[in-house]
């Protein structure tokens, strides 16, 4: 190939480009203290571009066009920004600012990639352009336009509602007939809303008449509400909003109603202490059956089906957030399942698992928390003869040793014998337990957790009687029942 | 647009670059084979898994035969038991380690005591490294064939550790392969990524062990 032709490919290549077809895009919104008003968006080449008249029009700059330099130029109040055709990168007041796509000149209008709103436009103006392209919106200076990403959670007992908002701000929640508002001391919200799971508790999740708010229309099985805020990780808030049922039966604590114009702060801080978030790790699943019992029950569904029902128990009861490193039956590694716990900034991590023995006739449920090795002599060393005391059964309480280890678990593995000794206890007063009911052993699943974490063998299923019982939901109920039992305890020790 | 192409070689320039890729050539040759031998060379002091030298591959009535220490899951399902059993004797401790793994891996205990390893269970191969670390490479079946649960998993494990632990000198710790491979786990919940140390937690307390005689 020679040099001519090399320079009639790339000819043609522009021409290609430039003919290349033109479309009517959606909207940007541009937000400012003066409020909203759409820009027009044309896809060129399949790229959001924006004329440069609308430019000058939205934002008060002037153009003028250079036809013998192939050059525009866009200014204000003395200060300009030089384009040219076909080069993706332009002049601001002298310095070099790259685009990712070259201006286009058609039909006798200049458009321009949207980059170069926040990229070009804002060292013009002087003023901060924030384009956030998912929600295709640009926010001008210093207007408050929190993300609020909503998220509903059907329970059988309740609906949570909750808002992650970004940067964290506050809220205020107020009833209304038939309805629930919550306004954010924000400017504007950009906000994404999910369509509603099938309940009864919320009939509507909308935007609200003024643009800082969110309306929940109320369902007939909401009676009232309760709000909790927490951290959900670095530079967002998080803000539950939980419809209850007219009448809880056996809660041990009435959910507190917030007052009608409660004032909550989203903390931009984690707080020191609580329980705000626990993470249910469902044992095995997908691939990874676990043991099985003699009738054929799985231990993975089994673990998912507790999971389930702990999550039920802990949001109606606790108010806590809870996640699940599994939803359904798929595989899930062991890396994974910590690394959940820890992404979601998780206060307990609990792994749910089912038992077998080659002793048919050994039953009970158990429980493990970490216990670490390594052969450097070193750590052992720095370890040194660190004991703790954790509660035993029926009262009282006995030492244990600790061999701590560099891993994200040791740190925590005194609050972990401790969360342990809780639920060992208060499996103790529904369950069966095995002779052996509180145990250390290196186990995988914990390993990671920087967070209290524990491995709770719910029973058997190499016994038969236990298989049956793992199988029932009346068992699971009363595992549930127990594991939220031993979280409101520990929760009473964290905080103390 | 400005591109220029290369000029026409003389036949010296063309001279010079084969020689030049000849070179090449036989430099990443010789970095390769080199690589190789290296990796294919033990650390130093390291014992590699060598055939029984002891008269246990000839398994007659003359084999001399010690006494060694297996592990068997209790009565009660709970608990490790040791119990005496006779073992071919192998010379040096790597042949050793391999002659009590394979009793370990095959032995059916006499009631009420009962094995933790999954039947067909097998051995790969064993090392031992220069930190008296034990490497025990043992058969995939041993995966695939366990029930499962953390219970019975501690009690697999920690077999096949007390085993070499309590019968080879100077081993300090013990890590289980799998198929040749480092591991995670063997049923999805002990540690397996590193060596482990002997487990007394695991075992029953002496003076309530029950040892019943060997069988043999």
């Amino acid at each position: 190939m020679t040099v001519t032709h090399l320079r009639w490919t790339a000819v043609a290549a522009v021409l290609a480009l430039s003919l290349a077809v033109a479309a009517q895009a959606p909207p940007l919104t541009v937000l400012s203290r003066e409020g909203r008003k759409p820009l027009p968006i044309t896809a060129i080449n399949n790229l959001d571009y924006v004329a440069v008249d609308d430019l000058n029009s939205a934002f008060g700059t002037s153009a003028r066009e250079d036809r013998l330099a192939g050059g525009l130029t866009i200014s204000l109040r003395g200060r300009s920004i030089v384009l040219t055709v076909e080069q993706n990168v332009v002049s601001v007041s002298g310095r070099l600012v790259n685009l990712p796509s070259p201006p286009v000149r058609r039909d006798n209008r200049w458009f321009v990639p949207v980059e170069f709103l926040p990229r070009a436009l804002s060292l013009l103006l002087d003023t901060r352009l924030d384009l956030r392209r998912p929600a295709r919106l640009l926010v001008v200076g210093d207007v408050r336009v929190p993300r609020v990403v909503a998220r509903v959670d059907a329970g059988i007992t309740n609906v949570a509602v909750t808002f992650e908002v970004t940067p964290p701000t506050e809220a205020r929640v107020t009833a209304q007939a038939g309805r629930l508002v919550v306004q954010f001391e924000a400017d504007v919200l950009d906000l994404a809303l999910p369509s509603l799971p099938p309940q009864t508790f919320l009939t509507g999740l909308t935007a609200g008449d003024t643009p800082n708010t969110v309306v929940l229309t109320t369902g007939p099985r909401y009676a009232s509400y309760r709000v909790t805020t927490s951290q959900a990780d670095a530079g967002s808030g998080r803000l539950t909003v939980d419809l209850l049922p007219a009448a809880t039966t056996d809660a041990p604590a009435a959910p507190a109603v917030a007052a009608p114009d409660a004032r909550l702060v989203i903390p931009s801080q984690a707080p020191a202490t609580g329980l705000r978030t626990v993470v249910i790790d469902p044992g095995h699943g997908g691939e990874e059956l676990g043991t099985q019992g003699a009738k054929g029950t799985l231990e993975k569904d089994v673990t998912l089906s507790v999971a389930r029902r702990l999550r039920t128990l802990i949001e109606s009861r606790l108010g806590a957030k809870v996640f699940l490193t599994r939803e359904d039956d798929r595989t899930v590694s062991l890396d994974d399942r910590s690394a959940f716990a820890n992404n979601h900034q998780a206060d307990v991590f609990l792994s749910l698992h089912a038992n077998s023995a080659v002793r048919p006739a050994l039953k009970g449920a158990e429980v493990y928390f970490l216990t670490v090795e390594r052969a450097d002599e070193e750590a052992r060393k720095r370890a040194g003869d660190q004991a703790t005391t954790l509660p035993a059964l029926g009262g009282g309480s006995r030492d244990i040793d600790l061999i701590l280890w560099e891993t994200a678990q040791a740190r925590y593995l005194e609050q972990s014998a401790a969360l342990a000794g809780f639920v060992e206890q208060a499996l103790a007063d529904r369950v069966e337990m095995s002779p052996r009911a509180v145990r250390q052993a290196p186990l995988r699943v914990l390993v990671g957790a920087n967070m209290p974490a524990a491995l709770v063998e719910i029973g058997y299923l190499s016994n038969a009687e236990q298989e049956t019982q793992l199988a029932s939901g009346s068992y699971q109920d009363q595992v549930a029942q127990a594991l939220l039992d031993a979280l409101i305890k520990f929760r009473g020790f964290l905080e103390h | 647009m400005n591109i220029k192409l290369p000029r026409k070689l003389t036949p010296g320039q063309w001279a010079a670059i084969a020689a030049g890729t000849a070179a090449a050539l036989l430099f990443a040759w010789a970095v390769i084979g080199g690589l190789t031998r290296v990796l294919n060379t033990p650390a130093p002091g390291a014992a590699i898994d060598a055939p029984i030298t002891a008269p246990s591959a000839l398994a007659g009535p003359a084999v001399p035969r010690i006494k060694a220490t297996l592990y068997f899951a209790a009565e009660d399902g709970l608990r490790l038991v040791p119990a005496e059993r006779d073992v071919p004797l192998a010379v040096g401790a790597v042949a050793q380690a391999r002659s009590i793994l394979e009793a370990q891996l095959s032995a059916e205990p006499a009631a009420p005591l009962l094995s933790t390893i999954p039947k067909g269970a097998t051995l790969r191969g064993v090392f031992i490294s220069a930190r008296n670390e034990a490497f025990v490479d043992l058969d995939p079946v041993i995966r695939t064939a366990h029930p499962g649960g953390s219970h019975q998993e501690l009690m697999t494990v920690y077999t096949i550790v007390n085993a070499l632990l309590t019968n080879v000198p100077n081993l300090q710790e013990v890590q289980i392969l799998i198929g040749g491979q480092e591991v995670d786990t063997l049923a999805g919940h002990v540690d397996l990524r590193r060596p482990l140390r002997k487990n007394e937690g695991l075992l029953l307390p002496p003076t309530s062990t029950p040892t019943p005689p060997s069988p043999q």
